[in-house]
């Protein structure tokens, strides 16, 4: 998607680095520290839903560095979110009832399963690794629901805290998202970034270059993996029951790739800006218009699509106004 | 710069073939390459100096013999570890990262390449700034390497594989579609690289560069080694004047030749029959 003219097309918006805009990341901080104060407003119904904003926020990092900086766009991080919760359920049924628990089994688990996953998976490139992901999802889903040890498609109740703490769930949820963005920003900039943004751009001559692509992808996927878990291991128990359906949600699938795409895929600030904006318009568009919201929904993503082709965080660096951006609009045409 | 034998051989490529589905696309070839030497690789199109250049940078295992380097076989060595080993190429069909800087590009080459491991990223930016200067790519640094003018993809190609730091550079058609100035330019650099003790092994069809810079010839021709010696040695020899422009051509010189020949001899007999 780099030939000549496109590539022209995209140093006029702006790149920005290895980081993306700078201001962008400040941006994105600012914003995840009024996020701290959410809690105060003793509003239940707020409290859930930037609870989600962050888990999608956590999760759209995970996927954003598999197939934002490595290039591998994978539709299977559902899997790694829902063995995450599962994690968790699993530890409340053996009376274990402990968040960092629950993250650490979960980070430990979802990292393994990739490794696994990716020794074979990882061979394929484009559209092949794409449908491969997507029936991992898929397969884990389905196993999941036919183990009776987890729950089978009945599911698995979890120890929640008493009402009275419950905000304890919205503060380390926080934390994932705040270490999602923090792990990004630190291994963008680092030798680990470059090698995963190296293989995006050209694998063969990574390979030349001395970087191994098959250890560097693996160890993309398994990052990647355990962004997804830790969410999911919080969010286990601030739902209080988790079946596959749950775990497995098409939605928990597909936000947080339209939410990088819309953010900015390949920076640091895009996953966060991208997860407030489409989760934020999500909850309203369902609160006031709920009969057509879909309809609202899906036309906000087409025109994301289509009006913002390298996502928000790329006009923070824009130079030349509507002209560039007008011209920009060309880039995924051809 | 140590790590070759002792007799000065710094690459040793050994009866390798290599075949493609029925096409031996190199059969039997075999040469040395003497350390601080530029060798120079011709051949018609298709005749194999791609493929030569991909079973020796690893990426090709070959089908029957071998390259050794310091007595190592490079086709059991990955393509990721065999520059690790201290042999570093450019491509024929330039590959930049095309979304990361002139320096980054440059950067990543000095972070994952021979002393790598020991590099830090600040280091490692370090070494491409020096090497970018060596290059002359300085002043587009800062610009992304879709950006560049060929001739600059050239240099980066050069920037990227000194970065690791090798003692065995292989350039693949790095003056390829360059003007008379750039090609200078171009000479100026790998003898600049040269001089720093790199080993050079340069695939060229611009016969004037080649002869200008190579110490040893080798010429393919069809997979196999026609020729191999000195510039002026090897464009003399008959073979690769075939190779190059035909047997028919070699037979017509011929042809003229012994034409001229019996013309002369006829100047020579008709004066005494007149006399």
């Amino acid at each position: 998607m780099t030939g000549p003219a496109t590539a022209a097309a995209l140093r006029r918006i702006g790149a920005g680095g290895i980081t993306g805009s700078p201001v962008a990341f400040a941006v994105a901080l600012g914003l995840m520290a009024l996020l701290l104060a959410v809690p105060f407003s003793h509003n239940g119904y707020l409290e859930i839903v930037f609870r989600n904003i962050l888990m999608y926020a956590a999760m759209a990092y995970g996927w954003n560095m598999i197939g934002g900086y490595t290039g591998y766009v994978s539709f299977g991080q559902v899997a790694f979110f829902g063995l995450g919760a599962y994690c968790s359920a699993v530890l409340s049924t053996m009376g274990v009832n402990n968040l960092f628990a629950d993250v650490a089994l979960a980070c430990a688990v979802t990292a393994l399963f990739a490794i696994l996953i990716g020794l074979p998976v990882l061979q394929l490139k484009g559209h092949y690794f794409a449908i491969a992901t997507l029936g991992v999802a898929l397969a884990t889903t389905d196993i999941v629901a036919n183990l009776d040890a987890l729950g089978g498609t009945g599911g698995l109740r979890v120890q929640q805290v008493d009402e009275a703490h419950f905000s304890i769930y919205y503060y380390a949820m926080w934390l994932v998202a705040l270490g999602a963005i923090l792990a990004t920003y630190l291994i963008a900039r680092s030798k680990l970034g470059y090698a995963f943004v190296a293989i995006r751009e050209n694998e063969e001559a990574a390979a030349v270059l001395g970087i191994n692509p098959r250890r560097y992808k693996i160890a993309a996927w398994a990052i990647s993996a355990m962004m997804a878990g830790a969410a999911g291991a919080v969010f286990a128990p601030a739902n209080g029951f988790l079946d596959p359906s749950i775990a497995f949600s098409t939605d928990s699938n597909v936000f947080p790739i339209v939410m990088a795409l819309l953010g900015g895929i390949g920076t640091v600030a895009g996953p966060f800006i991208g997860a407030v904006i489409l989760a934020g318009a999500n909850e309203l568009l369902q609160r006031y218009f709920i009969n057509i919201h879909s309809l609202f929904f899906g036309a906000m993503i087409v025109l994301v699509v289509l009006l913002l082709p390298r996502g928000l965080v790329w006009l923070f660096g824009m130079r030349g106004g509507a002209r560039t951006w007008l011209k920009s609009l060309t880039v995924y045409k051809a | 710069m140590s790590a070759t034998t002792a007799d000065g051989v710094a690459l040793r490529i050994e009866n390798v073939g290599m075949r493609f589905g029925g096409l031996w696309a190199l059969s039997e070839v075999s040469f040395d390459v003497q350390r601080g030497s530029v060798l120079g690789l011709i051949g018609p199109n298709g005749s194999g100096k791609t493929t030569l250049m991909n079973v020796i940078s690893g990426v090709y295992k070959p089908s029957t013999g071998a390259v050794s380097y310091a007595g190592r076989r490079i086709a059991d060595v990955a393509t990721y570890d065999v520059c690790r080993l201290g042999i570093a190429r450019t491509f024929q069909i330039v590959k930049p990262f095309a979304s990361l800087t002139v320096r980054e590009n440059v950067a990543v080459g000095a972070m994952y390449g021979r002393d790598g491991g020991k590099r830090s990223t600040r280091a490692s930016f370090a070494r491409a700034e020096e090497l970018l200067d060596v290059v002359g790519l300085t002043r587009v640094a800062a610009r992304p390497a879709s950006d560049l003018t060929i001739p600059d993809r050239k240099r980066l190609e050069v920037a990227k594989a000194l970065a690791l730091d090798p003692d065995v550079l292989l350039l693949d058609e790095v003056m390829a579609g360059l003007n008379a100035t750039e090609v200078d330019e171009a000479l100026e650099l790998l003898r600049t690289v040269n001089a720093r003790g790199v080993t050079l092994i340069v695939v060229e069809h611009l016969m004037k560069a080649i002869v200008s810079i190579s110490t040893t010839i080798v010429v393919l021709a069809e997979g196999k080694k026609i020729a191999e010696g000195a510039p002026s040695q090897v464009l003399s020899s008959p073979q690769v004047i075939e190779a190059y422009l035909g047997s028919r051509w070699v037979k017509r010189q011929e042809q003229l030749k012994v034409i001229e020949a019996q013309r002369a001899e006829a100047a020579r007999v008709q004066p005494e029959a007149n006399a």
